[in-house]
């Protein structure tokens, strides 16, 4: 599996949703990658069973009166 | 006499018509005029609304009716709150280019309702994206304890209000920690309520999963005023739990309350006077008894990556356009959230569930947990880096490492100051707070344990020495 390449995939990405990316910003935009590349493997460190629902629970709505 | 302010007193004077409102306005819009400059804490002062305001007050008062709990107090809110008629910065540059609110934010219209009366806005990081407000447009917020350093973030100029003297009760918003971060660095006390206690309707958002509002004040008989008053039902904040007005007072009652201090993730990872802060504090409650909340440093790395992903995307819009018009503090990590992989942040949000389900256990067995606010008193204006257990790391992003687990799960928190910081031996006898946390929708409890630290003298807004 290749490393991951936070300025090669920044300039992909970005494309994908039509962000503009100017070179002068592509450091610090890597930079920030790499430390969420960090945070993520954090996460992935706890397993979670196909049961572990995401946080935020949507709400249909609220009774009258409420 | 103190310059300080009690809005409790005041409005309590105000109330039985021994002061009036008008004067306390021109008081205050005169000290702001002359000592903001040293602290660089509001951008926008409302002169003309607070006379109007403090003159309704005041026929009120002449009319034999009761204008409210908070008659006459001078407040000031962060400026990513609405205020009709003026345009709502929320930090940045950009928002410049939009409209004036049409109407105030509910949590202004609350203390509106409650007598309270508007000075302004204040300074922050830009769209809320920061602990330090060193705001690249609007200049540095600098802590009255120093005015070198900086005063904590995102509501930096919310703390500094209150910490200076210049209004006694401010409003600002906490995301990842900033209520308590700049509380702390600031030496005043701050409230995190429950997430979906209060509304945010009208105050502009930055990581909705996350996005708390709250109340600063320099004692707890203050901060039980104000949040009083915030307290209402608001059917269109679709995050909003109403469960009725839960008033609480500043009663100091811990009959029967059970404290820990947590470890862990929270006794590591800081400078010496973060950990004293906290032992004071148990030494005074002769707390012994240690708590671990599970999966703490995961809660944080999760809420890191959520708060990217919802804020740029928010942005996103100008982000394309104009990103030159960010400031350079924020901007490349916004740019960075708009790219986050869907899965990063997906399992971001089930970490957060199951991190949530194991701390609330830990409430089965204790009612408070105590924790360090800030890792350190407040850094230098910019400076970047700090050094934390032999290694050297970005001081800024580090500020908000025992905040943001607990953030990340909604928890109340009140952030407590040290009365006598030099006492336990902060750097130059600057300020630090502790963090009281809560089960859910337990304020009552914060309160009562808050009150009890300031009787007992540990707790206490030290006074700036200029």
């Amino acid at each position: 599996m290749p490393e991951f390449d936070p300025a090669a995939y920044a300039a992909q990405a970005a494309a994908a949703i039509g962000l503009p990316l100017d070179p002068a910003h592509l450091p610090g935009v890597a930079m920030n990658l790499g430390l969420a590349a960090r945070m993520a493997a954090l996460v992935e460190t706890l397993p979670l069973g196909p049961a572990a629902e995401a946080a935020p629970v949507f709400v249909a709505g609220r009774e009258k009166g409420r | 006499m103190s310059r300080f302010l009690s809005a409790a007193a005041l409005a309590a004077e105000i109330r039985a018509g021994r002061r009036k409102a008008a004067e306390v306005v021109e008081e205050r819009l005169a000290d702001i005029a002359a000592r903001n400059a040293l602290s660089n804490a509001f951008t926008e002062v409302t002169a003309a609304r607070a006379r109007a305001e403090a003159a309704a007050v005041d026929a009120q008062v002449a009319a034999g009716r009761d204008p409210g709990p908070m008659a006459g107090v001078p407040v000031a809110v962060k400026n990513l709150f609405d205020l009709a008629g003026v345009t709502t910065l929320a930090g940045a540059k950009i928002e410049r280019d939009s409209p004036p609110a049409r109407a105030d934010a509910f949590l202004v219209e609350r203390m509106r309702q409650a007598g309270a009366v508007m000075l302004g806005a204040l300074n922050m990081d830009e769209y809320a994206y920061g602990f330090t407000t060193e705001n690249e447009h609007f200049g540095p917020c600098r802590n009255p304890h120093g005015r070198e350093r900086i005063a904590g973030g995102s509501s930096g100029g919310s703390a500094v209000a209150v910490a200076d003297g210049l209004v006694p009760i401010t409003l600002g918003s906490d995301t990842n920690g900033s209520i308590r971060v700049p509380a702390s660095l600031c030496g005043i006390w701050g409230l995190k309520p429950t997430y979906g206690r209060l509304s945010r309707r009208g105050a502009f958002l930055f990581a909705a999963s996350f996005d708390h509002l709250g109340p600063f004040a320099r004692d707890v008989a203050d901060l039980a005023l104000a949040y009083n008053a915030l307290q209402g039902d608001d059917p269109l904040d679709h995050a909003q739990q109403w469960r009725g007005v839960e008033p609480v007072s500043a009663v100091a009652e811990i009959g029967g309350l059970r404290i820990a201090v947590a470890d862990d993730h929270f006794a590591r990872g800081g400078h010496a006077e973060a950990f004293a802060a906290v032992e004071a504090v148990a030494r005074a409650l002769g707390v012994t008894r240690r708590v671990t909340i599970p999966d703490a440093a995961l809660g944080r790395a999760a809420a890191f990556l959520i708060t990217m992903a919802e804020g740029a995307n928010l942005h996103l819009p100008n982000l394309r356009r104009r990103p030159q018009d960010f400031d350079r503090a924020t901007r490349d990590r916004f740019l960075a959230g708009a790219l986050l992989p869907a899965h990063w942040v997906q399992q971001a949000q089930r970490l957060r569930a199951a991190y949530q389900a194991k701390a609330l256990r830990l409430f089965d067995e204790v009612d408070v947990i105590l924790a360090p606010a800030t890792p350190y008193v407040a850094p230098r204006i910019g400076q970047d880096m700090i050094e934390v257990d032999g290694s050297r790391i970005p001081v800024r992003p580090n500020l908000g490492v025992y905040t943001q687990p607990i953030s990340c799960i909604g928890l109340p928190v009140i952030a407590a100051p040290i009365a006598e910081p030099a006492r336990i031996g902060t750097p130059e006898g600057l300020p630090i707070g502790v963090q009281l946390i809560a089960a859910p929708w337990q304020e009552a409890r914060l309160f009562r344990l808050a009150a009890h630290l300031e009787k007992l003298g540990v707790c206490a807004a030290p006074e700036p020495k200029a």
